[in-house]
C-alpha cells in the first residue's frame, strides 16, 4: 500500500484484506477536530469532497442514524449508517453504506488522540463486511463472532494468497 | 457499473456461507474431486456440488470433468472485485480527510 501524497497522512496500511487503517495528524486541538467531526453544519463544509453536501440526518448518539448526500459531477450519492458508540472527545465507531452498494457494511471506527502541543492524531479503522455478516455478528455474541469470521477469513486468505 | 456489482454480490454471497469459505481453504491447499470434498466435509455429493455450483458462479472456482471425475480447483477471479469495492472506499476517506484537513487549516482561530 502507497502512502498518502497528503503531508498530513502519517500512513495507511492494510493489516488484513478486510481492514484499512488511515492515521493523519491534524494541526488543531482535539475539541476542534471533534466538532468538524460532529457538527452537521460543519461536515456539510468538508465531508463531500469539495461537492454539495446535504446532512439529511445525524443522530449522534448510540444506535443513532445519519445519512449524508453528496452531491458529485457524476451523480447523487447516498451514504448512511448507524452510530454504535460516540465517546466525546475521543472516539465515534458507526457503519457506513452506500446506495451505490446494497449489502455491504463498512465499520469505522474513529478515534482522536490529543498529541498536547495542539495537535491531534486521528486513527480510522474500517473493517468491511455483507450485511449477511453484519446481522449474523449482532445476533451472536459481537466479539467472538468478530473473531471468529476473521479467523475464517485470515485463514482464506492464506490459502488464497 | 451494475455487471460489477453484481459479480461483487456473488463473490459475497458465495463467501458468506462458512462450508463454502472451509472449500476454499481445501482447494488452497490443492484441487481436489467433488466426491473428495464431499467425504472431507462429510456431506452428500448433492449438497456439496450446490456449494461448488455457488462458487463456480461468483468465480472463486472452476471445475473441469474428466471422465467420470468432476475436478474443482480455485477459479481465477478470487476476491478481486472485493479489493476494488474497499480501494474505492479508501480513496475516498482520504480524500475526505484532505478536505478535513484543509477545512481546519481554513478556520484556524475560530473557537
Amino acid at each position: 500500500m502507497t502512502p498518502s501524497t497528503s503531508e498530513k497522512s502519517v500512513g495507511v496500511t492494510t493489516p488484513s484484506n478486510r481492514e484499512i487503517r488511515i492515521e493523519r495528524i491534524f494541526d488543531a486541538p482535539r475539541e476542534r477536530v471533534w466538532r468538524a467531526l460532529t457538527d452537521p453544519e460543519l461536515v456539510a463544509q468538508w465531508w463531500g469532497r469539495g461537492n454539495k453536501l446535504v446532512v439529511e440526518r445525524m443522530e449522534l448518539r448510540r444506535g443513532g442514524h445519519w445519512r449524508f448526500v453528496e452531491h458529485a459531477p457524476d451523480g447523487v450519492h447516498g451514504f448512511e449508517g448507524r452510530y454504535r458508540e460516540v465517546t466525546p472527545p475521543e472516539r465515534v465507531v458507526k457503519t457506513f453504506e452506500w446506495d451505490g452498494m446494497p449489502g455491504h457494511v463498512a465499520v469505522e471506527t474513529m478515534t482522536l488522540e490529543d498529541l498536547g502541543d495542539g495537535r491531534t492524531k486521528l486513527v480510522t479503522v474500517s473493517l468491511f463486511h455483507t450485511t449477511e455478516d453484519r446481522d449474523g455478528m449482532l445476533q451472536s455474541d459481537m466479539e467472538q463472532g468478530v473473531a471468529q469470521s476473521y479467523a475464517a477469513l485470515d485463514r482464506l486468505l492464506a490459502a488464497l494468497g | 457499473m451494475v455487471q460489477y456489482q453484481e459479480s461483487l454480490d456473488r463473490s459475497f454471497a458465495a463467501l458468506s456461507d462458512p462450508t463454502r469459505r472451509a472449500i476454499l481453504v481445501r482447494l488452497g491447499r490443492s484441487s481436489a474431486s467433488v466426491s473428495e470434498l464431499a467425504a472431507g466435509f462429510e456431506m452428500t455429493l448433492t449438497g456439496l456440488k450446490k456449494h461448488v455450483l455457488v462458487l463456480e458462479e461468483a468465480g472463486l472456482v472452476q471445475t473441469q470433468k474428466v471422465g467420470r471425475v468432476r475436478h474443482c480447483k480455485l477459479g481465477p477471479r478470487r476476491l478481486e472485485d472485493v479489493s476494488k469495492w474497499i480501494e474505492s472506499y479508501r480513496r475516498q476517506l482520504e480524500q475526505r480527510l484532505d478536505h478535513l484537513a484543509d477545512f481546519l487549516e481554513r478556520t484556524k482561530g475560530t473557537p
